[in-house]
């Protein structure tokens, strides 16, 4: 079991509290929020529709922005993808890479939502869950929020015609399942964000660990084995020097080394 | 005659010596500020950026060493250079027998110059390995905005194999050093001559032939 | 010379080399994956106390949670009617604004002139001493009517209700009446003998079709409304949106007609036409419960969609289909009362149609329709019988007592300044009429001034005319939690403690299920202020009013309070902090009695009392004033993050949105030359400038106006973050249009074109 949010943008009506309720409850700083509204219009005038892109973390799957994260700062849980910004070494690859253009520098170190990790796990719900006056937002298991993302694609599309779920596949799955409206380019939302690179995954899970790993092993076993050797060129200098002073003492007319 | 000191013989001149102090100095720092950026529980250093700079100046430390030595010690970067890829039978000889070095013990290895064939393999090898992590960290210096996420991380991967040679052969450096005695060679740049005679008898003899080229018959 | 040789191969070497390398790399991921240091709510203990939102005048309940006498997060109280537990995002920053770094931290009293903001900091007993000797003498002078009082947010009851009436004045004036709810309440009072009540009783859980007529649900950012705005629309009920602009609103409507602004009352009467020609309306309905039906019918006959396609440039047929829309699904179908009706001077008749059309619908009294609000009981506590009654109205205002002809006087027998029953019929004191009293003495001299909370130079009109008021009071006491704009001009400042810190009146929400709020203190004041009741308090026993404040504290003065309804402040806290009762919110529940308190008892779709003053019984269409050539007509509202010219310096708040826009049509931006995110100044017909703005070129509105949020381009040095952000449409207001029914200042009527500078 995992977890997911739900968010329906036919209930969503732009009014940013939960932009601020998450800017309170985190105690973000002046200038940095999780969730940005957008407005979006198409049409000449009269003749117009318009909505809002809830710009917010998707918490993929196909996380990126983990694959990318060369301290493990960045890490999927429960289907959701957190951020330990104490880790974080402010390198700035997970806000070069995410599809979703997501995560942002903050204070010299990344920055996004991390689902209310520390809120849900003792027993509370995320604070922009917790507030929004439309009920657009919900959270909970994910194979329910699916369910439910259906349902409510089949409630509306009386009015919205081309209305669908978005992320059950996207990115591998995504922790944020969206009720669209439309399609999801109507909304600047890539409809099918580009997977890790394999080059990432890579890096990640082999070449990181391995040579991390393989120095430490050289520094412990060479360390060992520098003991030994040393004793060994020891022993053999001095062997070395004893039988030079051995055939300088017995004057055999054997030639010493230093002799030109 | 050869280089003397009375039964010492000069391995590294001055130029060498301090070519040598900018490039472990500056390799240090950048492996230490390099790790802060990778292994989280160093990631307070990087975060927030006093160790970012830190390894910036010292990569252009680091990226400075081929052109002093070409400044100050022309003969001796083209030497460094040519010698470190140029091997011969007694160098093959001797990657054979290199178990017995590593445990020790120089007795019964072939004759070798100036530098035994595991020094011509870490000195080739630190100079390929040091290309890359250098061409790969001026590509993410000034030019990672440009990346996509797959060749970012592919550059990333090849600064941290090359980092990953370069701290091996490091490791190796230290060992070697450790084993032999062989950190006055670059205090002071002296070297007893017995020790020489031994483990770099082709150079030893090279000196003499030198010196005795330049003595008066 | 022991020889040690290590008896490995090296391939085993490699091995476990590689293996071990593994191993640690591997090991030093799980160490990166700890949760960051625990939050606020995980350490200490959290205390969560119970109040009602200040953020802007609807109340909703919240739940303060603060840890160690720090209030760290606000949310919706999930027992309270109106929040159920979700609150807005001004709301949600309430914490910033109790925590804003520019607040006001102690008394001052004036030292340099007017308006230099110059002032010396003085204890409370001093600025208190002070101010009451000032107002004595202005009552022995001129009488008490002379000291007039304005208030607004959610604990003006002390001094605008309260202490007015007790002392004795019936100049004490919301901005929520005249600039704001008179149309729409005089209007529903006229036609159903009762106003429309602070919250707008749609009976959402079942209604079919709304119909907004500029109301911007979203933009507009009251918490209840959107939740039930948004469970209606998903519910299917249809949307229709009048607005000449595309709102948030218009973005969920299932029709949007995009009028022309000043044309709404055409509209109103062609959908009346439609509706009784097409016999879309509840007759058995009108048959019982109203009168004027046949004057109706004649005074619309020529009024079709037709005519007024003309007037408000939308298609008949549009102006056609919404009404039957409307009418098909009556009775649970209705047009929202909206709030801000204030627009051109004619907005009582616009408002009489809005409720003409709900009645034809049948909405009154029906399930889907339009319930009945009633006031919850509760005793107050027991004073002596004050010394004027009082007609300051106000937002979340009770359904109020009945409209006597005669207007109240005060102890010196003078009734207040505002022109009532003169230039306007009826209706709660007119905040903006107040000023011209304060200059020329006419009807006769205002010398004093409260203002309790009320961004003064950035709400009423004419800002010009209120700095000439400013100069001429004898004595001006502002009390307030910021250095608003008009601070700079008084003689005594009152900080006051934040909603977050002090206890206050109870809220009385009257309602589908009528219910009471509390406020209690989170934490105690900061710095060196003080909670509006006890600043209330401390002046009334100072200038003989002691009678009315005879409780030692305010705990006991809500304990009586409560104690009339079995409960205390202790035993609502641990109810959760409302308390409910029940309503009478349909006609069944009236039995005999006739929920119409009209003087003929019925809905008054003919009004007599409007006939005998001389005005139209029935709404007729007035065009009002077109912008001139290179001008555009200046429409002002809403975003969700702000209310009024209150939350602009709220440090969360402006970060989210620190300065407003210029909504321009995107065609007539380009035909001047400008284009999205240009900076540009709007000068008035008078020649006022205010700016500077950043353009909004969008497709979003028509070509004949120009629209931006309310409450910007301040000027005041000590708000950092709202000092000079954006345009001020307040300062574009050199006029505006006075409704001769209800006193409602129309605004909508100024015109601004664009130009380079300041």
């Amino acid at each position: 079991m995992t977890s997911a949010f739900l968010l329906d943008m036919s209930r969503c009506i732009g009014c940013e509290a939960c932009v601020v309720a998450c800017k309170t409850g985190n105690e973000l700083p002046i200038g940095r929020q999780y969730i940005e509204l957008i407005e979006h219009t198409s049409g000449t005038f009269p003749n117009l529709t318009g909505g809002f892109q809830n710009q917010r973390c998707y918490h993929c799957s196909d996380a990126t922005c983990v694959a990318v994260c060369p301290t493990g700062a960045l890490f999927k849980d429960d289907g959701l993808t957190r951020l330990n910004r104490d880790a974080c070494s402010g390198c700035g690859y997970c806000v070069q890479s995410c599809p979703y253009d997501v995560p942002k520098m903050s204070d010299g170190r990344a920055s996004k939502c991390d689902a209310c990790a520390s809120n849900v796990g003792g027993g509370g719900s995320p604070w922009c869950v917790t507030t929004c006056p439309g009920k657009a937002l919900k959270y909970g298991d994910r194979e329910e929020i699916l369910a439910e993302a259906h349902q409510r694609v089949d409630t509306i599309k009386g009015r919205y015609p081309n209305a669908q779920v978005y992320g059950e596949t996207q990115a591998g799955g995504l922790g944020l399942i969206l009720v669209l409206p439309d399609d999801p380019e109507t909304l600047s939302i890539p409809a099918d964000p580009p997977p890790t690179p394999a080059s990432a995954n890579l890096w990640k899970n082999w070449v990181q660990p391995i040579s991390m790993g393989s120095t430490a092993v050289a520094v412990a076993g060479l360390g060992v084995l520098g003991v030994i050797a040393r004793r060994n060129h020891i022993a053999e200098m001095n062997e070395v020097e004893g039988s030079e002073e051995a055939a300088v003492a017995a004057g055999d007319g054997s030639e010493g080394i230093n002799d030109a | 005659m050869p280089d003397t000191n009375g039964d010492q013989l000069l391995r590294y001149r001055r130029g060498q010596r301090i070519i040598h102090a900018v490039m472990a100095g500056s390799f240090l720092i950048l492996l230490f500020t390099g790790l802060a950026l990778v292994w989280s529980p160093l990631a307070f250093i990087a975060a927030g950026g006093w160790s970012r700079y830190l390894h910036r100046i010292a990569a252009i430390g680091f990226m400075s060493v081929p052109i002093l030595y070409i400044v100050f010690d022309r003969a001796g970067a083209k030497e460094i250079v040519t010698e470190s890829f140029k091997y011969d039978s007694d160098d093959v000889a001797w990657f054979k027998k290199m178990y017995r070095y590593v445990l020790g013990r120089t007795a019964e290895m072939p004759p070798q110059g100036r530098l035994n064939a595991g020094q011509k393999l870490h000195h080739s090898a630190v100079m390929v390995f040091s290309a890359s992590i250098v061409v790969t960290g001026i590509i993410m210096w000034g030019f990672k905005s440009s990346l996509s996420a797959s060749m970012l991380s592919w550059t990333a991967m090849i600064h941290d194999l090359s980092m990953l040679a370069l701290a091996l052969l490091l490791v190796g450096h230290i060992f070697f050093t450790y084993v032999y005695k062989a950190w006055s060679s670059m205090a002071t740049g002296y070297v007893p001559k017995e020790d020489m005679e031994l483990e770099h008898s082709k150079w030893v003899e090279e000196l003499e032939h030198e010196g005795a080229e330049n003595t008066p018959a | 010379m022991a020889r040690v040789e290590l008896d490995i191969t090296r391939r085993q070497f490699f091995g476990a080399g590689l293996a071990g390398a593994a191993a640690i790399g591997a090991g030093t991921s799980p160490l990166a994956m700890r949760y960051p240091d625990p939050p606020w709510f995980a350490t200490g203990e959290v205390t969560t106390t119970y109040n009602y939102c200040d953020m802007c005048p609807w109340k909703c309940g919240i739940a303060v949670q603060s840890v160690d006498g720090k209030v760290l997060k606000v949310d919706g109280n999930i027992n309270d009617p109106k929040s159920r537990g979700m609150l807005c995002g001004r709301g949600q920053g309430g914490v910033s604004f109790m925590y804003d770094p520019d607040r006001l931290q102690s008394p001052m009293i004036r030292t340099g002139e007017r308006g230099e903001g110059k002032f010396r900091e003085v204890t409370w007993e001093e600025a208190l001493d002070y101010t009451a000797e000032k107002i004595l003498a202005i009552k022995e002078q001129y009488g008490p009517e002379s000291l007039a009082i304005f208030g607004h947010t959610t604990g003006d009851f002390w001094f605008t209700d309260y202490f007015a009436q007790a002392w004795g004045t019936p100049n004490a004036g919301k901005p929520s009446s005249a600039l704001c709810l008179s149309p729409r309440d005089e209007a529903c009072n006229l036609t159903l003998g009762y106003p429309v009540g602070g919250h707008e009783p749609m009976d959402w859980d079942e209604i079919e079709c709304v119909t907004f007529i500029g109301s911007h649900v979203g933009e507009d950012s009251r918490n209840t409304v959107m939740q039930d705005f948004i469970d209606a629309r998903d519910r299917g009920a249809q949307i229709i949106v009048v607005d000449p602009r595309f709102s948030t609103a218009a973005s969920k409507a299932d029709y949007w007609l995009p009028i022309k602004p000043g044309t709404d009352t055409a509209l109103l009467l062609a959908w009346v036409n439609v509706l009784i020609e097409e016999n879309l309306f509840d007759r058995e309905y009108i048959d019982q419960y109203a009168v004027g039906y046949d004057e109706l019918e004649a005074h619309v006959k020529d009024l079709t969609p037709e005519w007024a396609s003309t007037i408000t440039e939308l298609p008949a047929d549009q102006i056609r289909e919404t009404a039957r829309v409307m009418g098909q699904r009556h009775p649970k179908a209705a047009i929202m009362p909206g709030r801000h009706t204030t627009w051109y001077g004619n907005d009582s008749q616009r408002m009489r149609t809005v409720f003409i059309i709900n009645s034809l619908l049948g909405a009154y009294g029906r399930h889907g329709g339009m319930y009945f609000d009633k006031s919850p009981f509760i005793d107050s506590y027991p004073h002596p019988p004050f010394a004027v009654t009082g007609s300051a109205g106000g937002c979340s205002a009770e359904p109020g007592e009945e409209v006597s002809d005669e207007l109240p006087l005060g102890p010196s027998g003078k009734a207040r300044a505002d022109g009532a029953r003169e230039t306007f019929l009826r209706g709660a004191t007119a905040m903006q009429e107040l000023i011209d009293p304060m200059i020329n003495d006419d009807p006769y001299r205002i010398a004093g001034l409260i203002v309790y909370g009320v961004n003064l130079l950035n709400s009423v009109p004419m800002p010009s005319r209120t700095i000439e008021a400013l100069k001429k009071l004898d004595f001006i006491l502002a009390v307030d939690v910021l250095p608003q704009e008009h601070i700079a001009w008084a003689d005594v400042v009152f900080p006051e403690a934040t909603f977050l810190e002090r206890y206050d009146e109870l809220s009385t929400v009257p309602y589908k299920t009528p219910f009471i709020q509390m406020r209690e203190p989170a934490v105690a004041p900061m710095y060196d202020t003080m909670p509006g009741w006890q600043m209330a308090r401390e002046l009334g026993l100072r200038v003989g009013l002691d009678a009315y404040f005879k409780w030692e504290t305010v705990e006991e003065y809500l304990d009586t309070r409560l104690r009339s309804v079995g409960s205390s402040l202790e035993k609502m806290h641990d109810a959760g902090g409302v308390l409910i009762q029940e309503g009478k919110p349909y006609l069944e529940d009236f039995g005999d009695e006739s929920p119409f308190r009209t003087p003929s008892g019925k809905i008054e779709l003919f009004s007599e009392e409007l006939a005998e003053a001389g005005f139209d019984p029935i709404p007729v269409f007035e065009p009002t004033e077109e912008p001139p050539d290179g001008y555009f007509r200046l429409l002002y509202g809403r975003v969700p993050v702000h209310t009024f010219a209150k939350t602009q310096n709220t440090p969360v708040l402006s970060d989210v949105y620190p300065e407003n826009e210029l909504w321009i049509n995107e065609d007539e931006a380009a035909a001047l030359g400008y284009s999205n995110g240009d900076r540009v100044w709007l000068e008035n017909e008078a020649g006022d400038r205010t700016g500077p703005i950043p353009v909004k070129a969008t497709q979003r509105i028509r070509k004949d106006a120009v629209f931006m949020a309310h409450g910007f381009g301040q000027q005041s040095e000590g708000l950092t973050n709202a000092n000079g952000r954006g345009a001020s449409d307040t300062k574009m207001m050199s006029r505006y249009k006075l409704d001769p029914i209800s006193g409602g200042a129309g605004m909508r009527i100024n015109f601004v074109r664009l130009v380079e500078g300041g």
